[in-house]
């Protein structure tokens, strides 16, 4: 009795009205998929993990959208600012401490620079009653101001102690993520830094899935849906604008030191529109009220792009252009929530026919 | 030391850009709340009808007239097949238009290659002193301001602007009082595709014509529209005058770069202390005033 | 709850999705066939670098048919792996590990930008891959395996900027763009300013957004200098020759960056290129026998790419490496890069039966020490209506790495990028 309830409380944790899927059913798929996932480098090359990881990089940086615009309503084009700050960072702290005892400091200290930038931009924002679309713009109009003055970084003397900002041409040599001290460290590449990619990820999704379905997980939503009324109930939105904002910065930032240690490189493109309005796309596709879905939208959008530019063919934009536009257009919740709706649909309706087939022979047992 | 006459003509070439740039984009989400991320595309395309009917032979203003009216009916397409279904979902609609954006770049590259042979910029220089200024760039400026003193008489002064404005501010009543509501909501972002249309094609002969280069307007329109405010096109002209005073006069003293970053600043700033932006204090003073009296 | 009508949309919809996705996977995953050797052409065919991506791809692949008609390198086939990378660096990160990891090529030919060849540059390092870098940058690259083939900015600058000096005066003023290019070329010009007895009055940086000069032209009157240098970098800077032109300023230009590589003389109407002078390596009007006579380099990439617009610069470097890389392949015996790399650095010449003489001059040569190039340059002027006229041509070497910061990459294995700030006073 007491081993059911534990795990049902575990599970209550993880599941509530916000999130996608809190049947059994969807955690026994998701068990298998993770399985999938975790088993994946040892089937493929070090060259193919290490791709998939890029992938899975861009799916925390879509998490960390997702959280902020699709629970809160806030739409930010400035996650990209935080995700550069923060690579930016761990390239000039482990630039200047060369040792692995730098590239544990500088971790925390990257995460760290991105969550007080989203802090101060947030704080900024929100407790100036900026609201809407002009946190759009103004998150937009940061990441501008920043590739602007990055690229132009260029000379010796734009630089933080023994590392050069590099301006247009970016901050090579950036090392690889290790941890441990002298001997025993273990440096993360190929397919160790795809499992590391992937435990992030895993943990940052359950990490969001517990705060969306407990108490602040309904700010969130409410905020979102109605923010008078949730003023009204006694909540203080800036607060919770700024603390999701916050939440989303450090996710950003985690996303951008693995980003920096997978390319051993970063330049002021991150901070690029293009980029900018990538996690824009990846959280519509997949569906904005959803994590899951934002993590399958960014692996799949990314994979196919990517295997559009190896074909080498001038259409390859086009092709992505229109599919964006189809999928916008004809399912606007996006594609995760739709197919979970169908799921579910079908699941019911095969229990209801199971039910009626069931029912009427017991129907026929009914004396009358 | 900041030189006065060049100071009032980097400010005039400033001003119209940034109101040319804008005005597109301005009615389009002032009147109807999308934002249209492929506002670039449509400057772009602007500039290709013209450039194209230029090099096939014909004078230039007849050329810009063959621009603006692709970028009409570029917008008249896009207007019918997409963004009509998206009116209740703006942010929807920025992320199609952006789409669109990307795929309408592509398809011009590929159909007309990497760039198209220029257009030479007409009526040479005023002089003065050992300085000289395009005069061409110089009458953009006025330019600007002819277009926003026709978009308010059109607005403010005709029965279509009245019946546009009526739909935009309430529409079911609007549409109760017999107004086509759809056609309005058409008409209102073909005009707003054929202002960005107009941009480009005033800007061909001053630009390199490739298929990205809309990109180079984005940046100004969007930071003018929202500093604007609440009114379109109140807003567009106080953010061109502020905006443009801030970039010419940077640039004047401490070059291109430091004016560009000067600019995005004053933009964030207003946008934090002036939530309604700069139209929006406008009124508010207005209403004071007349409170007042 | 959804209708039939938006149900079967949708349902269309995210089939469509799943079936492209299905599809594009078919066509991955291709490694290369064992008896045939691989090159890895990632060049830009859209994006911002399209314009001058495309011919180096063009004239890669003209080469590569070239050599295979001939019975291919050691009678092995060329195959080539030549996605496209979009002009985001982020893409040839991951294109340029495929192409190393899964596609096995024997050698990489990659990226316009230096912002991309240092993207790439850790993965390359990394799994020390042959790599032939083929634009005209700032110079300074003393990497072991990377072969920088293109002209540098002080072979360009120092070419046209004494022919300048010595036609209009010491007096100079430098418009550059605003990122690492841009301001090492800047510095380059106070150097060779200071080498030839001329002054630079005055230098504006311009940043990459930028389209609008009138500042920039006040400013270049307010200084009044004898020339210009102009190192401006890509579409949104041509605007510059447009706008001075309009505004009557009728100045001599000398430029690395101008007409040879995105071909302003043939896309601007004249006579806005009127009196600008670009120090290359290579132009498509270049006037030597092997490029523009009957047959020539010119007649063999149209005939080929017919609606092609123009043979820029980077597309001669592109072809004449790949020429070297076969000639070096052949003298080593073997397709192993280590080997291949100790072949070229024993130094390669052009000019034999197996490998033609470069469309820009016959006596190039690739420095063993330094992996450049010292190249034959021109100066090429511009007239009123836009003809292309070679006022002065000679062999410059690279000087920097090989004789001011004494790189050798035979003795000492090296990745490193040096920069005229910590060698010489003036530049800083």
């Amino acid at each position: 009795m007491s081993e059911h309830s534990l795990i049902d409380r575990f599970r209550g944790r993880f599941e509530g009205p916000n999130t996608i899927g809190n049947s059994r059913g969807f955690w026994v798929g998701f068990a298998v998929a993770l399985a999938v996932a975790f088993a994946y480098p040892i089937f493929v090359s070090n060259y193919q993990a290490g791709n998939l990881a890029l992938f899975l990089i861009y799916a925390i940086l879509a998490l960390s959208l997702s959280v902020v615009w699709g629970y809160s309503g806030v739409l930010s084009f400035g996650q990209v600012v935080f995700f550069g700050f923060a690579g930016y960072t761990f390239g000039i702290v482990t630039l200047n401490i060369q040792s692995t005892v730098g590239i544990m400091m500088a971790i925390p200290i990257a995460v760290g620079v991105a969550t007080l930038v989203a802090f101060t931009l947030g704080y900024f924002m929100f407790y100036g009653k900026v609201t809407g679309v002009f946190v759009a713009i103004i998150t937009l109009v940061s990441t501008i101001v920043l590739q602007t003055f990055m690229a132009q970084t260029a000379g010796s003397e734009w630089a933080i102690g023994k590392a050069q900002l590099g301006g247009f041409n970016g901050m090579p040599g950036i090392p690889n993520i290790a941890l441990g001290v002298g001997e025993t460290s273990v440096a993360f590449s190929g397919k160790l830094f795809y499992w590391l990619c992937l435990v992030l990820l895993v943990l940052s999704y359950f990490g969001l899935r517990a705060l969306t379905n407990g108490r602040f997980g309904y700010a969130m939503v409410g905020v979102r849906e109605d923010e008078d009324r949730v003023e009204m109930l006694g909540y203080d939105i800036r607060k919770v604008k700024l603390t999701v904002f916050t939440v989303g910065g450090a996710i950003a930032g985690l996303a951008g030191v693995l980003y920096a240690a997978w390319g051993n490189y970063i330049d002021p493109t991150v901070f690029s529109l293009t980029f900018a309005t990538f996690p824009v796309i990846w959280v519509t596709v997949g569906g904005r009220e959803s994590l899951l879905g934002a993590v399958l939208a960014t692996v799949s959008l990314e994979w196919f792009r990517q295997q559009l530019a190896i074909t080498g063919s001038e259409y390859a934009l086009v092709v992505v252009g229109l599919l964006l536009l189809v999928v916008v257009l004809v399912l606007p919740d996006g594609i995760v929530p739709y197919v979970h709706e169908k799921a579910v649909s079908a699941y019911r309706e095969y229990n209801d026919e199971v039910d009626r087939s069931v029912g009427s022979s017991t129907e026929e047992e009914i004396p009358e | 030391m900041v030189n006065g006459v060049n100071l009032f003509f980097q400010f005039l070439d400033s001003f119209g850009f940034i109101v040319l740039s804008a005005i597109g984009l301005a009615i389009i989400f002032g009147m109807m709340g999308v934002i249209n991320l492929a506002h670039g595309e449509l400057i772009m395309i602007g500039a290709y009808g013209t450039t194209l009917s230029f090099n096939a032979g014909a004078p230039l203003l007849l050329a810009m007239a063959v621009g603006v009216i692709s970028a009409a009916a570029a917008g008249l397409v896009i207007e019918r097949t997409i963004v009509k279904r998206l009116y209740q979902r703006p942010l929807d609609s920025m992320v199609a238009t952006w789409a669109l954006g990307l795929a309408m770049t592509q398809m011009v590259r590929i159909i007309f290659g990497n760039s198209l042979s220029g257009i030479g910029l007409p009526l040479g220089a005023i002089q003065y002193g050992q300085f000289s200024y395009s005069m061409y760039r110089t009458l953009l400026s006025v330019v600007a301001l002819v277009v926003l003193l026709g978009a308010y008489v059109v607005f403010t002064r005709t029965e279509f602007g009245i019946r546009a404005r009526a739909t935009i501010q309430d529409d079911d009543t609007a549409r109760a009082m017999g107004i086509d509501t759809d056609r309005m909501y058409t008409a209102t972002f073909v005009i707003g595709c054929a202002l960005a249309g107009l941009t480009g094609a005033l800007y061909a002969p001053a630009l390199a014509v490739v298929p990205g280069m809309g990109s180079s307007f984005l940046v100004e329109a969007f930071v003018a529209v929202v500093t604007g405010g609440t009114s379109v096109l109140l807003g567009t002209t106080l953010a061109a005058g502020v905006l443009g005073t801030a970039n010419a006069f940077f640039t004047n003293l401490y070059g291109t770069f430091i004016g560009q970053v000067a600019m995005l600043i004053v933009a964030i700033l207003i946008l934090r202390f002036l939530p309604t932006g700069l139209s929006g204090v406008v009124e508010t003073v207005r209403g004071q005033m007349e409170r007042e009296s | 709850m959804s209708d039939g009508l938006s149900s079967r949309r949708g349902f269309l919809a995210s089939s469509a999705v799943l079936a492209g996705t299905a599809l594009a996977g078919c066509s991955g995953g291709t490694a290369s066939s064992s008896d045939a050797v691989t090159l890895g052409i990632l060049e830009d065919r859209s994006g911002n670098f399209a314009l001058v991506g495309d011919p180096k791809h063009k004239a890669s692949l003209l080469a590569i048919e070239e050599i295979n008609a001939d019975g291919g390198i050691m009678g092995n086939e060329i195959e080539v792996f030549d996605p496209d990378p979009q002009s985001d660096n982020q893409r040839y990160q991951e294109l340029t590990d495929r192409a190393i990891r899964q596609e096995n090529v024997d050698a990489l030919w990659a990226g316009y930008s230096s912002a991309t060849r240092e993207a790439i540059r850790p993965i390359i390092n990394r799994n020390e891959q042959l790599y032939f870098y083929t634009t005209q940058y700032e110079g300074g690259v003393c990497d072991k395996t990377t072969f920088a083939v293109g002209p540098t900015a002080r072979q360009q600058l120092g070419t046209v900027l004494p022919y300048l000096r010595e036609e209009f005066g010491p007096d100079i003023y430098t418009i550059a763009a605003d990122y690492n290019f841009g301001q090492l070329s800047a510095d380059w010009v106070k150097v060779l300013a200071n080498e030839n007895d001329a002054n630079v009055l005055g230098e504006e940086f311009i940043p990459l957004s930028e389209t609008d000069f009138s500042s920039t032209i006040n400013n270049i009157q307010e200084a009044d200098p004898d020339f210009v240098m102009s190192m401006l970098v890509g579409a949104n800077h041509t605007s510059f020759y447009e706008q001075k032109a309009s505004a009557g300023l009728d100045i001599p230009i000398g430029t690395s960056t101008a007409m040879a590589q995105g071909y302003e003389h043939r896309r601007i109407s004249p006579p806005a290129m009127a009196n600008i002078y670009a120090g290359v390596n290579y132009m498509e009007e270049v006037p030597t026998e092997s490029n523009t006579n009957d047959g020539g380099f010119v007649d063999r990439y149209f005939d080929m790419y017919p609606d092609a617009p123009y043979l820029n610069e980077e597309a001669e470097t592109n072809y004449f490496s790949m020429y070297m890389y076969k000639e070096a392949v052949e003298q080593a015996g073997t397709f192993e890069q280590p080997e291949v790399i100790e072949a070229l650095e024993s130094g390669i010449s052009l000019g034999t039966e197996r490998a033609p003489e470069a469309p820009e001059g016959q006596t190039i040569e690739l420095d063993g020490a330094t992996h450049h190039v010292d190249h034959h340059m021109w100066v090429m002027k511009a007239d009123e209506d836009h003809n292309i006229e070679a006022v002065e041509n000679r062999k410059v070497p690279e000087t920097f790495l090989s004789e001011t910061v004494g790189c050798d990459l035979r003795e000492e294995a090296e990745q490193t990028q040096y920069t005229p700030v910590d060698y010489y006073q003036e530049a800083k």
